[in-house]
């Protein structure tokens, strides 16, 4: 679904490139993550992947990016913009109207979605997020976490073929998080979406991606299935990726001999392996 | 909270009018204020305004308002006072006098710029701005760009007030003593606010424009309203009063 290319971009006012030679092939329908420290570049990769970049910020572009058979550069942000649907990371800003119904109707007025099918669209989008009931509520009175799911919902009516989420999660505490995820795995298995998150929380991806991507200065790192990643948690540590703590206890013991074992993901796996260990 | 020009929910027969007949109606009411120096036809739409706003629960932001137009609107009364000299003389100055005629000029001048305005603002806070905008791009054949520009500048004045605001909180937590002395000096310690003020709204603007290409702001059309807008008997009915109105002011002098 997306190919990236040697993907090398300097914005025009830094003097260094903020990614650089950058490949990844992210399949059809598939769920990845990508992480890293804070000014990795993870930001600038999404939104070379949502056309943002070249259209939207100047500076220096080498390599391609394809999305769906197109070339990112030859076609047009509205063209892009309708296969993938992005969310960005400042919710505010990204809010054009004041109820959250015209919030959802925005996207599918402007992409020309026949009226007939407008109603059953954002019940269908408001539903998957599980906010029906906010649908005729001003914006503006409503918490950071639900607005942060109105900009979601608002994405997800207009059937994207790839859904692009900057920090989705960023205002919400562990258990909406969690939801949030569980959603978009959900939807994105219905629908067959290529779903791409940047999050903090690598706890959450290793749990729900596919793929788990991470960068560090401008550079994939690593991009594989979560728990071949996690293994490297030493290094994952240098990098300021904080591995969940079950993990690198897990990692350790194998590291001294006392566990064989696959990677573990959550605490529930490493209860059962030390268990396991112990008898 | 409401904030300023926020719309307020409601279900009264202002709520339910057509988004353009509030606009017109308003449009044409403030004319109608400007077209008149009867004192006494002022003051009745006035009354007519303050009434409006009572009949949709929107008496307290109204009266907030004439408070705001009022500080405006002395000014301008005082600078007419002391530069319209007619009627009888009560006051000699070096360069003429104040008069009745210059009372009556800077009274008029008040009451008309109040009763000017409530039907403006009222019409922000009765109906959502979507549907200003989405109504007058179908009806009145307003290009989008237009209506979406001045929609998200009112969009945007709540944000940047609430910006201004935790900017200077973050201030006062550093010791910046915006509560002690005059205006004057509230004044003066805002000023350099405004430089960081200005940057992050040139950077939430950037962003909400592109927030809105990537969902097709270029494909919008007069036609991509799902809203319908239809005019009703009333709508018809107020933009009659609203003709008549005017007529009325301008035929009789």
């Amino acid at each position: 679904m997306i190919q990236i290319d040697d993907l090398t971009f300097r914005y025009r006012e830094s003097e260094h490139p903020v990614v650089e030679g950058i490949t990844l092939d992210i399949p059809d329908g598939c769920f990845v993550g990508i992480t890293g420290a804070a000014g990795s570049g993870k930001s600038t990769l999404t939104y070379a992947m949502n056309g943002i970049i070249p259209h939207c910020y100047p500076g220096d572009f080498y390599g391609s990016v394809t999305i769906d058979g197109m070339d990112t550069c030859d076609v047009s942000l509205t063209d892009i913009s309708q296969v993938v649907g992005s969310v960005c990371q400042d919710i505010d800003s990204q809010i054009v109207t004041s109820i959250v119904e015209d919030e959802v109707l925005y996207g599918l007025e402007n992409f020309g979605v026949p009226h007939d099918q407008i109603e059953e669209r954002v019940t269908e989008a408001l539903q998957s997020m599980g906010i029906e009931d906010l649908r005729h509520r001003v914006i503006a009175s409503l918490s950071g976490g639900q607005k942060q799911k109105i900009a979601i919902a608002s994405v997800l009516a207009l059937h994207p073929k790839v859904l692009m989420l900057d920090e989705p999660t960023a205002e919400l505490d562990p258990a909406s998080s969690r939801a949030v995820f569980q959603l978009l795995s959900r939807y994105a298995w219905e629908h067959g979406t290529t779903v791409v998150v940047v999050e903090q929380k690598i706890a959450l991806l290793s749990e729900f991606a596919d793929m788990l991507v991470i960068v560090d200065g401008g550079t994939i790192r690593f991009a594989d299935e979560p728990r071949a990643v996690l293994a490297h948690s030493e290094e994952l540590l240098k990098l300021g990726v904080n591995c969940p703590r079950s993990t690198t206890l897990m990692n350790r013991l194998a590291g001294v001999g006392l566990y064989e074992g696959p990677v573990c993901c959550d605490v529930q796996e490493a209860t059962s392996a030390l268990m396991e260990v112990i008898a | 909270m409401n904030g300023f020009l926020e719309y307020v929910p409601g279900d009264s027969l202002l709520h339910r009018l057509n988004p353009v007949t509030k606009i017109v109606f308003a449009v044409l009411f403030a004319i109608t204020c400007f077209c008149t120096s009867n004192i006494f036809f002022l003051c009745g739409m006035l009354i007519c305004g303050i009434i409006m706003a009572a009949s949709c629960q929107m008496l307290r932001p109204v009266l907030g308002l004439m408070k705001a137009v009022l500080a405006f609107s002395v000014i301008l009364a005082v600078l007419l006072l002391l530069t319209s000299p007619s009627g009888d003389v009560l006051v000699e100055l070096p360069w003429g006098y104040i008069g009745t005629g210059s009372i009556m000029a800077a009274v008029t001048t008040i009451v008309r710029l109040e009763a000017a305005a409530i039907p403006l603002f009222l019409t922000f806070y009765v109906t959502k701005m979507t549907d200003l905008s989405n109504s007058v791009v179908k009806v009145l054949h307003v290009p989008y760009k237009y209506a979406f520009t001045f929609a998200s500048t009112v969009h945007f004045i709540p944000v940047f007030m609430n910006d201004m605001k935790s900017i200077m909180e973050a201030q006062t937590a550093r010791g910046v003593e915006f509560d002690q002395g005059g205006i004057v000096n509230k004044i003066r310690l805002m000023v350099p606010l405004c430089v960081p003020l200005l940057v992050s709204s040139v950077r939430k603007t950037n962003s909400a424009a592109i927030a809105a290409e990537v969902r097709g702001f270029n494909l919008r059309t007069r036609e991509s309203g799902y809203k319908q807008y239809p005019f009703s008997a009333v709508d018809l009915v107020v933009m009659l009063i609203a003709v008549a109105l005017l007529v009325a002011v301008i035929l009789v002098p």
